[in-house]
């Protein structure tokens, strides 16, 4: 007996030390209160003895919320739910509350003990996270803006330069077989015949090609920012079967370029199929832009199971990418090689948004001259065994 | 009322860039289209045009009218002349096809819920443009057939 009772003093004075615990007979009026209680509501015990829990209501709940609490606990049931209070001085605080119905032989409760913790900060942190989100929504919207602006606005103008362009080449080529049906009198003096046959044709196409450049850049762009935005649906991805089709559907490129493919056994991976898809062709597009005008171009795909992660390495034997260079291979409009083939310089970048996104990842290896090995991580179609559940 | 005009609609370019108008007209001639074309610079003014009070112009042609509709324009933009034609006195011999530069799935969706279902991207490349112009032709002589047994 003695030893039970020194148990159950422990019990409270630890109780004491962690919640906030007042106890009330069965109409509520307040029979006990702890330090805790009379700390955080700033009222002195003697103030609180013999009260309701009215003088620490804060008005933010509804009638109908306290009547609920009431039926629940006067039925013999536990309530459990958050409550926002007033303390004396006026301040708000946030209690996470259980009470307790103790029920005596008639079946009706002889008293409540409350028993709650201050989440106070845990509800303004709540709070500035829905503020957060909000802040969030608002850019995401000024960024949509700024997209329509690049897909709209800046391409209007372009449509311009390059359609005149045009209407200048075509005015030339009149003035030209005008000369021509002319006869010999009218045979276009040098001083003209040289700035209609090269110089416009040579302006015209440099132009031509800068326009062409900035439209792709602004697709590029345009297409990246959406794939923030885009839903991904994730699933188990047969990873053979997607590598051979991103390979199939550039047959014809592959064959011209007269590249030989080894598609290894690879194992399953969890993902967007699509996105994931469209990193593959990428990769499969560079190695043959970047391939070595010395040899046969040749590309490997092996698939291994590492740390949880599926791990797929696309390796070609082309120009690789230089030691110094390979930490700005992904960064956007960074094109290793200006000399090159033309592209975006977009693909790198898109394709390590787009691993990120499904929570993997995508590196290079390189030694320069002997081709590049793309490294790229998703997760596991099955959760492995000592992967962190 | 001779319906010898149907297959000639009036081309409405309703565009706030001129240089974009005088590059959609000249590609539509150059692909044979001889159809009147007129331009109006901005939504407001094509709305005037069509609703004008008096024998409403639409009716009063024989034929009818193709409004080329860009999106993007200062005060009444497409989207709102599509609302306006969509909630005003209906025009039965007016078909609609918006021609924009935007590159956006979105856009092309708030066409459809607008009732307008031929949307075209005004390509940079000039001649995809010629193209695109080429077929908004043909387009065009089937938005219109002639009347069977036609005269």
């Amino acid at each position: 007996m003695r030893e039970t009772l020194r148990e159950l003093r422990d019990i409270k004075a630890a109780l004491d030390q962690h919640s906030i615990v007042a106890m009330t007979d069965p109409s509520g009026r307040i029979t006990h209160v702890n330090d805790k209680f009379c700390s955080i509501s700033q009222y002195a015990r003697e103030e609180l003895m013999g009260q309701d829990h009215r003088i620490i209501n804060s008005g933010y709940h509804s009638k109908a919320f306290f009547r609920d609490m009431w039926e629940t606990i006067a039925s013999g049931r536990i309530w459990k739910g958050e409550i926002r209070n007033r303390a004396k001085d006026g301040s708000l605080y946030w209690v996470d509350t259980t009470i307790f119905p103790c029920m005596g032989r008639s079946g009706q409760p002889t008293q409540y003990v409350a028993i709650r913790t201050d989440i106070t900060e845990r509800k303004a942190d709540a709070a500035q996270l829905t503020r957060y989100a909000g802040d969030l929504a608002e850019k995401n919207k000024e960024l949509e803006a700024i997209v329509n602006t690049l897909s709209h606005d800046l391409r209007s103008p372009l449509i311009n330069v390059q359609g005149f362009g045009k209407q200048l080449a075509r005015a030339c080529d009149k003035i030209l077989s005008a000369f021509a049906e002319a006869g010999d009198g009218g045979v276009a003096p040098s001083e003209v015949r040289e700035p209609l046959e090269l110089e416009i044709p040579q302006a015209l196409r440099f132009i031509n090609a800068g326009i062409n450049k900035m439209d792709t850049l602004l697709a590029g762009l345009l297409r990246f920012s959406r794939l923030g935005r885009e839903a991904l649906s994730i699933e188990r991805l047969d990873m053979n079967a997607l590598v051979a089709e991103a390979f199939s559907a550039m047959r014809f490129q592959l064959d011209a370029a007269g590249a030989q493919v080894r598609i290894g056994p690879l194992p399953d991976g969890r993902g967007d199929r699509v996105q994931t898809s469209q990193v593959f062709s990428n990769l499969i597009d560079n190695a043959i832009k970047f391939r070595h005008p010395g040899r046969a171009l040749r590309i490997s795909v092996e698939g291994r199971v590492e740390a949880g992660q599926a791990v797929y390495s696309v390796a070609d034997n082309g120009i690789g990418i230089a030691p110094e260079h390979q930490a700005r291979a992904f960064e956007m409009f960074h094109r290793l090689n200006p000399e090159g083939p033309a592209g975006e310089g977009l693909g790198l970048t898109i394709a390590r948004r787009v691993l990120e996104r499904q929570k993997g990842r995508i590196w290079v290896e390189s030694s320069g001259e002997g081709g590049s090995t793309f490294h790229l991580a998703i997760p596991c179609a099955e959760p492995q065994p000592g992967a962190a559940p | 009322m001779s319906r010898a005009g149907a297959l000639s609609p009036e081309i409405l370019i309703v565009d706030d860039d001129e240089g974009h108008a005088i590059l959609t007209r000249d590609n539509l001639r150059a692909a044979a289209l001889s159809n009147p074309i007129r331009h109006f610079s901005d939504g407001q003014a094509v709305l005037d045009f069509l609703y004008a009070p008096g024998p409403a112009p639409h009716t009063a042609r024989a034929g009818a009218y193709v409004l080329l509709l860009d999106t993007r324009m200062p005060r009444v933009d497409g989207f709102e002349v599509l609302r306006r034609l969509r909630s005003g006195p209906a025009l039965p011999n007016l078909e609609v096809i918006v021609l924009t530069t935007a590159d956006d799935a979105g856009e092309v969706e708030r066409c459809h819920t607008l009732g307008c279902d031929v949307y075209l991207r005004k390509p940079v490349d000039y001649d995809k443009f010629a193209g695109a112009a080429r077929r908004l032709g043909l387009f065009m002589t089937l938005l219109f057939p002639p009347p069977a047994g036609g005269g």
